[in-house]
């Protein structure tokens, strides 16, 4: 059923994924799109362009009538792959899905542009690139520090602790939390401010 | 709790990219509050990604297992064309030291008849009209621009509904915040309620609901006296 929306020849859509699947070096493209987004390293993006850009094309084509939108499709995703690169977390997914979300975004935008006559840019609104789904299940799974930290924000009233996970480990604002647990801004700040002072004391002054 | 979900090939034209920008924000705001169909989109991306970007090498390596009525056709001289392209389109790419800054939305709220809701953060780019009211029902549009297609905010005041009504294209209902029930049952925030034409149904919300809604026709009530209230199908479509 995938196979035939995204043109995959009906011929090897039966065929199971397990061998193809280690066609695609998925720890090279990772490690290409860390040298571009640690040291801006051309020849790692050309790398990347070379293995990505053809067949961004060949789906472009089977979506947009016309060659130049097709290009318009690469070059704006390639581009974008470029640019946000130092978004992109190999801990959170492979390289393939990020940058297929990159070309659907694009695709999608330049499409709306065409059928409805609006350039704004909705697809990121709708699909973010930066913050994969997965984060919000697990925000705080990543580190052994953290691990730590959060045995102390756990050790902390409740009412504090929800504002100190909701402000560092799902990176909410002080309006939104306000917003999300229905309290007054005024005491979203002191319980963050109270909840730091006894965080302070636990980890010592030199760990923050 | 929620209970209704958008079907699987609803998800499925979701991650492709190839539903309307109306439809695709009504499964980002049902996804956002389901971890179920969160699950469903991940794999789904990661699947259909995978199966994008392999066909270059089922195409080179596999050339033998297909049969003749394959449509590949690799043209030699696309490829050369396209070479010369692609280089310069890479040049071009990595002239630029510029890098994307991510820059979060800020969320929208909205109130209707004194109450304030905060938008589903999907929405905070989204331009809305006027709120128009008849009765308890107020409706505000969206500004997606999308023809037949029609996506509105709904909200039911306390006590009120919608009097039984079919459609002749489909309606489509994510709950934002309250309830509402019909003669099949109730429908809580986050529901994700899909019904075509073949449906009749007339929908209460004891406490007030505020509803996401999609449609590319207008109601069209279908009960004695009710179809005097016709206007009001249009009014919420």
């Amino acid at each position: 059923m995938v196979a035939i929306q995204t043109n995959l020849p009906t011929h090897v859509s039966h065929a199971k994924s397990s061998s193809m699947t280690d066609k695609i070096d998925h720890t090279q493209l990772s490690a290409w799109l860390k040298e571009v987004a640690d040291a801006r390293c051309k020849i790692a993006f050309t790398h990347l362009f070379k293995f990505f850009a053809p067949k961004i094309q060949r789906i472009a084509r089977s979506k947009f009538p016309n060659e130049a939108q097709s290009h318009e499709v690469v070059q704006d995703t390639m581009s974008n792959v470029w640019r946000k690169a130092h978004l992109f977390d190999s801990d959170k997914g492979a390289a393939t899905t990020w940058v297929y979300t990159i070309m659907r975004n694009v695709t999608f935008d330049i499409l709306r542009k065409i059928k409805s006559n609006r350039e704004d840019n909705l697809s990121d609104d709708i699909w973010p690139i930066a913050e994969s789904a997965a984060a919000e299940e697990q925000p705080y799974e990543d580190h052994l520090e953290n691990k730590q930290l959060l045995r102390v924000i756990e050790a902390l009233p409740e009412t504090q602790q929800e504002v100190v996970k909701g402000f560092y480990l799902m990176e909410m604002s002080q309006e939104q939390l306000a917003n999300h647990l229905n309290l007054p801004l005024g005491t979203i700040k002191s319980r963050l401010r109270l909840a730091l002072a006894k965080l302070k004391v636990h980890l010592g002054e030199d760990n923050d | 709790m929620i209970k209704h979900h958008p079907k699987f090939e609803l998800l499925e034209a979701f991650v492709n990219g190839d539903l309307p920008a109306s439809l695709s924000i009504a499964i980002t705001i049902h996804a956002d509050m389901c971890p179920l169909c969160q699950q469903k989109i991940l794999q789904l991306t990661e699947q259909v990604a995978e199966q994008s970007f392999e066909e270059d090498v089922i195409s080179l390596d596999n050339l033998d297992n297909l049969d003749s009525s394959s449509h590949f056709d690799i043209s030699i001289d696309d490829d050369l064309e396209s070479d010369a392209l692609f280089d310069s389109m890479i040049s071009n790419i990595t002239f630029s030291e510029d890098v994307a800054e991510v820059v979060k939305p800020t969320d929208k709220s909205v109130t209707f008849k004194d109450k304030t809701y905060v938008l589903p953060t999907v929405l905070s780019n989204i331009g809305f009209g006027k709120t128009a009211n008849v009765g308890k029902l107020s409706r505000s549009r969206l500004q997606l621009n999308e023809d037949e297609i029609h996506t509105n905010l709904l909200h039911i005041n306390a006590g009120g509904g919608v009097p039984a009504h079919t459609h002749k294209g489909f309606e489509l209902t994510v709950l934002l915040d309250g309830s509402f029930t019909d003669h099949e049952g109730e429908y809580n925030k986050g529901d994700f309620i899909m019904l075509d034409g073949t449906f009749t149904h007339t929908p209460v919300s004891e406490n007030g609901c505020l509803c996401y809604t999609v449609a590319n026709d207008a109601l069209h009530f279908t009960q004695g006296i009710n179809k005097l209230l016709n206007p009001i199908g249009s009014f919420i479509y």
